[in-house]
């Protein structure tokens, strides 16, 4: 018995393991081709000058050198990206969580409420700024149109530089607001009922109620989408494209990361100082990423041993 | 339960004989055409496209043995071209232009067509005597230790103004010159615009005296050629930009003022929701800056009656000097690497050459490169509509280049830039002294 438990024990389990590694091998080759191999080649290439049509030339750390000591439009782009960041970050998360808190709400026809107000995530990004140019359009725009109703006269949504940041923070946050408000909405409903019971015997009414007990109990949940929100700001670029042009224009009011990299990469051939700027922005998401791990931590810990 | 391992094996080996099997005749037909075509890389508006046809359809009737793959460019050139080469598949035969075709060169990524014309005498001579100076000589650059002929010239593409005749009569404005040996002042264009536009009560425009179909901050430039500077010194792998100087500021600032001043053109927001040809063809705009690209939109217009004329001179310049238009040329490399020289040369002999624009001529496609085909019966039968034919036919002659740098893609975004605000009427012309110094630190260190 004992023999024949050994000799046919590890045949099927192996065979099972080689089928195991047959149905991840795609997979893995898609990550290791598209995802490991640019990584890698993006990192070799930052320390190149490379136009693709000559053998890359090999320049140590010059090409990081000259992107922190004599580029004027990396200062400008960081400046932009810092700017687009942050308006889109904060009223991302302030807008999905009232939006999540009003879907959080028992009332009839709500499916038909989160329906519409999830559509947003099923657009294309292209589309939606195709879309949001007519929108935004100075003379024939839906927006001035419905502006010009109240008396306000026409504003130059993407001609002048300061509205144009600001147009393309509306668009972006209004692409953003639906995801944030999915996970919010999930954590929401995950808050137990006895809490809200528990308020409202002690009398907090509806927004105490949301301020002192939703809010705190879904932090997980916001830091996510702070974290999510951060990085996607900083990935900008098929909106700005398509939204303010291939320059990140008009001027320099919409140059963000994304669109300097782009630019560097495939109007200048300059692909090496691309990489070198893909990673330089990979190491500010990274240390931001950490910095904001560690705090809210700090101050979940802080709320877990404090007066309970 | 012996069993079940085979099944499933025998499951993935029918699926993976299944994929095999069906990509294999796709995968065979994909190369066979690849592998012996001759690729042709261009980039062409719908009906541009239609022309174009023409004369590589032509050719494959006169060489059978030659197959050309037409390849049509996307928006974006430089980036398709340089994602082709990279994956080592640069097209045979380039369409380039005369603004970028440097940093192709420069790269050495188009053959020096001296090489192949060293040992063509016969086609040589007849191209030597046939070509056109200035268009001919803006494809010839030097980098480094390179040098040569990187394309031959196969359009003149200048700009010059379209009018719309029935407009002019309407106003009882005057015709404008006929000629661009007696052109026509800053001031009378002016007052001819100011003349053409209409407003309705609320003081909008119903139409506009001019519009511009180019690129704006390359309409203020040549505005500025017109007032007698040239864009840089010198024009081929320049060092300096002349957007500081005095008679350039002052030309940009007339042409960012027929719109924002005068109101005589559609400003930065009204083009935004028109497109400015639109309003020339539907007879919307009185005047149109614009080159011969333009031709196949307006020439389809219905009830268009236009005319061509040439641009206005500024006051920098003496009365009774000619007025200039740019070169604008595209021409047809050979890429270094290609693997079909010979039929290559054959293509750009032939579309390039006295046959080949002969039917560009005739189909309307371009204003040819070559001075037979430029003065043919079959051109002017073409543009039998045109009534100022010379403005077309010596357009050439009065043409000046545009600087041919291969930091080119550099300079653009800085002038985007730069010449945003001014032409916007947010800022005076004099704020171009910063964008001079700005490209020229570029121009000294690429």
């Amino acid at each position: 018995m004992t023999s024949l438990d050994t000799s046919a024990g590890p045949r099927p389990w192996r065979r099972r393991a080689w089928a195991g590694r047959l149905f991840v091998a795609p997979n893995l080759a898609a990550v290791t081709v598209f995802l490991l191999f640019p990584l890698g080649f993006s990192l070799y290439m930052s320390f190149q000058q490379w136009d693709v049509f000559n053998p890359p030339k090999f320049l140590g750390l010059r090409n990081f050198r000259e992107l922190f000591t004599s580029d004027p439009l990396f200062l400008i782009a960081i400046r932009n990206t810092a700017v687009f960041t942050l308006g889109t970050v904060v009223p991302t998360v302030l807008i999905s969580l009232v939006v999540a808190g009003v879907l959080n709400q028992k009332i009839k026809g709500i499916g038909i409420v989160r329906t519409i107000v999830f559509l947003p995530l099923a657009i294309s990004s292209v589309v939606m700024a195709v879309v949001w140019q007519f929108v935004f359009n100075t003379d024939n725009g839906l927006l001035n149109i419905m502006l010009g109703w109240i008396g306000v006269g026409p504003i130059p949504w993407l001609v002048e530089p300061r509205w144009a940041m600001f147009s393309l923070c509306v668009v972006s946050v209004w692409r953003a607001v639906p995801f944030a408000a999915v996970i919010l909405l999930a954590a929401m409903q995950g808050v137990p009922e006895t809490v809200y019971e528990a308020a409202k015997i002690d009398g907090a009414g509806g927004i105490r109620q949301f301020v002192s007990i939703t809010v705190p109990l879904i932090r997980g949940a916001v830091t996510f989408v702070v974290v999510i929100s951060i990085i996607h700001a900083f990935q900008a670029f098929d909106m700005v494209y398509v939204l303010n042009g291939s320059n990140g224009g008009p001027e320099t009011a919409t140059y963000v990361l994304g669109i300097m990299l782009f630019q560097h990469a495939f109007s200048f051939l300059e692909f090496g100082y691309a990489s070198a700027l893909a990673w330089v922005m990979f190491g500010i998401l990274l240390v931001l990423t950490v910095l904001q791990l560690r705090l809210s931590r700090q101050r979940s810990m802080e709320a877990a041993s404090g007066p309970g | 339960m012996v069993g079940e391992p085979f099944g499933r094996r025998t499951l993935l080996r029918g699926a993976g004989a299944l994929t095999a099997a069906s990509l294999a005749p796709w995968a065979a037909g994909c190369t066979s055409d690849d592998e012996n075509a001759l690729t042709f890389f261009f980039s062409a508006n719908p009906d541009e496209a239609k022309a174009r046809m023409r004369v590589v359809d032509e050719f494959q009737r006169q060489h059978p043995d030659i197959k050309v793959r037409p390849v049509l460019s996307g928006p974006g050139v430089m980036q398709q071209l340089s994602t082709f080469c990279a994956g080592g598949k640069c097209p045979d035969v380039l369409m380039s232009w005369e603004l970028t075709y440097a940093e192709l060169a420069a790269r050495g990524v188009l053959l020096d067509l001296n090489t192949l014309l060293a040992q063509d005498n016969a086609f040589a001579a007849e191209l030597k005597s046939d070509s056109i100076g200035p268009l001919y000589d803006t494809f010839a650059y030097e980098a480094g230790s390179k040098g040569g002929q990187y394309a031959f010239p196969e359009q003149w593409a200048g700009n010059y103004l379209f009018y719309n005749k029935k407009l002019f009569a309407k106003a009882g404005v005057p015709p404008p010159p006929t000629t661009w040996d007696k052109p026509w002042t800053f001031a009378q264009f002016l007052d001819t615009a100011n003349a053409l536009t209409q407003r309705d009560g609320s003081g909008r425009a119903t139409q506009w005296g001019f519009v511009n179909t180019w690129w704006s901050y390359y309409a203020a430039g040549l505005f500025a050629m017109n007032n007698g500077v040239p864009w840089s010194t010198p024009l081929k792998n320049p060092t300096h930009m002349n957007f500081g100087d005095q008679a350039f500021i002052e030309a940009v600032q007339f042409y960012a003022d027929l719109a924002n001043k005068h109101k005589a053109a559609p400003n930065a927001s009204e083009t935004q929701s028109m497109s400015t040809p639109d309003l020339f063809a539907a007879g919307k705009a009185a005047m149109a800056l614009g080159g011969h690209w333009r031709y196949q939109t307006f020439m389809r217009a219905d009830g268009l009656d236009f005319d061509v004329t040439s641009l206005p001179i500024g006051p920098s310049l003496p009365d009774g000097h000619a007025a200039v238009s740019n070169i604008g040329a595209t021409g047809l490399a050979i890429s270094a690497s290609s693997r079909r020289k010979e039929q290559a040369w054959e293509f750009v002999k032939f579309a390039a050459g006295p046959v080949g624009q002969k039917i560009i001529g005739e189909s309307c496609l371009f204003v040819p490169a070559l001075r037979s085909a430029l003065n043919s019966d079959g051109f002017a039968k073409a543009h039998h509509r045109v009534g100022n034919l010379a403005v077309l036919t010596t357009g050439p002659d009065h043409a000046e280049a545009l600087p041919v740098t291969p930091a080119w893609e550099k300079v653009v975004a800085l002038m985007d830039r730069e010449f945003g605000p001014v032409l916007r009427g947010s800022r005076p012309a004099t704020s171009l002294a910063g964008l001079a110094h700005d490209v020229d630190e570029v121009l000294h260190s690429p």
